[in-house]
């Protein structure tokens, strides 16, 4: 079988049936897509801000990154889990479409970023954790993270249109 | 009143027909409706739990809320500008949508309480009691969570 069958036949599959012509599973899936994005990106938005220098200045970085990290990953499990079921309503249609693959290299290069931060600059974050203006690869994190974030939400908001 | 006419005429307008011409437009427009409202909500739910005493506890209300707060604001309004714009594109959907009017005022709710609460906001901690602060909080997570899940229905209804 061809990626694109798998995807036919996943789309096709009983469960994905019933949530895509379901009156009330399907919206209520993709609004908690759309809660999940809220409170994962708008937390990692603030971590970002604060790494660029444009919020929480006062504050450590550890003080930020800490106490929002739960936050951050219940939100993103809430928009993973709800991404799986959309996905397996739509799997035909989303599998050739252009703007859904580059979501994903994106989701992949920012989970990179986040990796490389954790593990070069903010393993000497004692030096710099209350500083307004953090290193530049900090700061470089904090904007690839924003601009790639909005890269992720603009791609997703494409693949409902159909728009390639 | 009947507000068919008032809302006929927003479905008119050069903007609400350049809006629905185009394929790009309202796409792009719905996009940064987007960035707004994951900023909006990411800081309101931050402050929120800060002010209910379940999250950002190193730090004080006041100390979340004065630097968050510039932020929900900037963002809602980038959240309003491009929902007037993609209104004005389906007026004459949102008038017949009943999710629509829950919308406008879950929206009008939000408003009203900022602009209530606002100025003791920037000095909550010697200027609200902790009664009053969990009340906002929930009062505020309740409206602006509710417009974006109004907002989402209309989509459905």
């Amino acid at each position: 079988m061809s990626p694109f069958e798998i995807c036919q036949w996943i789309q096709d599959s009983s469960i994905g049936t019933q949530i895509r012509e379901s009156t009330y599973v399907f919206p209520i899936v993709e609004g908690l897509h759309v809660l999940g994005l809220a409170i994962s990106v708008g937390t990692i938005a603030i971590v970002d801000l604060r790494l660029i220098g444009a919020t929480m200045k006062k504050e450590r970085v550890t003080d930020v990154i800490e106490q929002l990290q739960p936050l951050t990953l219940g939100g993103f499990a809430l928009m993973f889990i709800s991404g799986i079921l959309l996905f397996w309503s739509e799997a035909a249609r989303l599998y050739p479409s252009y703007s859904y693959r580059i979501k994903f290299i994106f989701i992949a290069l920012l989970g990179i970023n986040a990796m490389l931060f954790h593990s070069t600059i903010y393993q000497s974050v004692d030096k710099w954790n209350s500083d307004a203006v953090t290193p530049f690869r900090a700061r470089m994190a904090g904007w690839i993270g924003i601009l790639f974030w909005a890269v992720v939400i603009f791609c997703g908001r494409w693949t409902a249109y159909n728009l390639k | 009143m009947n507000l068919y006419p008032l809302f006929k005429w927003f479905d008119t307008t050069p903007i609400s027909v350049a809006i629905r011409n185009s394929t790009y437009i309202f796409p792009v427009v719905e996009v940064f409706h987007l960035f707004g409202l994951t900023l909006l909500l990411g800081t309101v739910m931050v402050m929120c739990l800060r002010m209910l005493g379940l999250g950002m506890r190193r730090q004080t209300v006041t100390e979340v809320n004065t630097q968050l707060m510039p932020w929900s604001v900037g963002a809602a309004l980038l959240t309003i500008v491009t929902g007037v714009l993609l209104f004005l594109s389906e007026a004459l959907k949102c008038y017949g949508n009943e999710a629509f009017p829950w919308k406008m005022w879950f929206l009008f709710g939000g408003i009203v309480l900022y602009l209530l609460t606002a100025s003791r906001m920037k000095n909550a901690d010697s200027r609200l009691n902790p009664a009053a602060m969990k009340v906002i909080a929930i009062l505020m997570m309740v409206l602006w969570f509710g417009v974006a899940v109004a907002g989402r229905a209309i989509a459905f209804v």
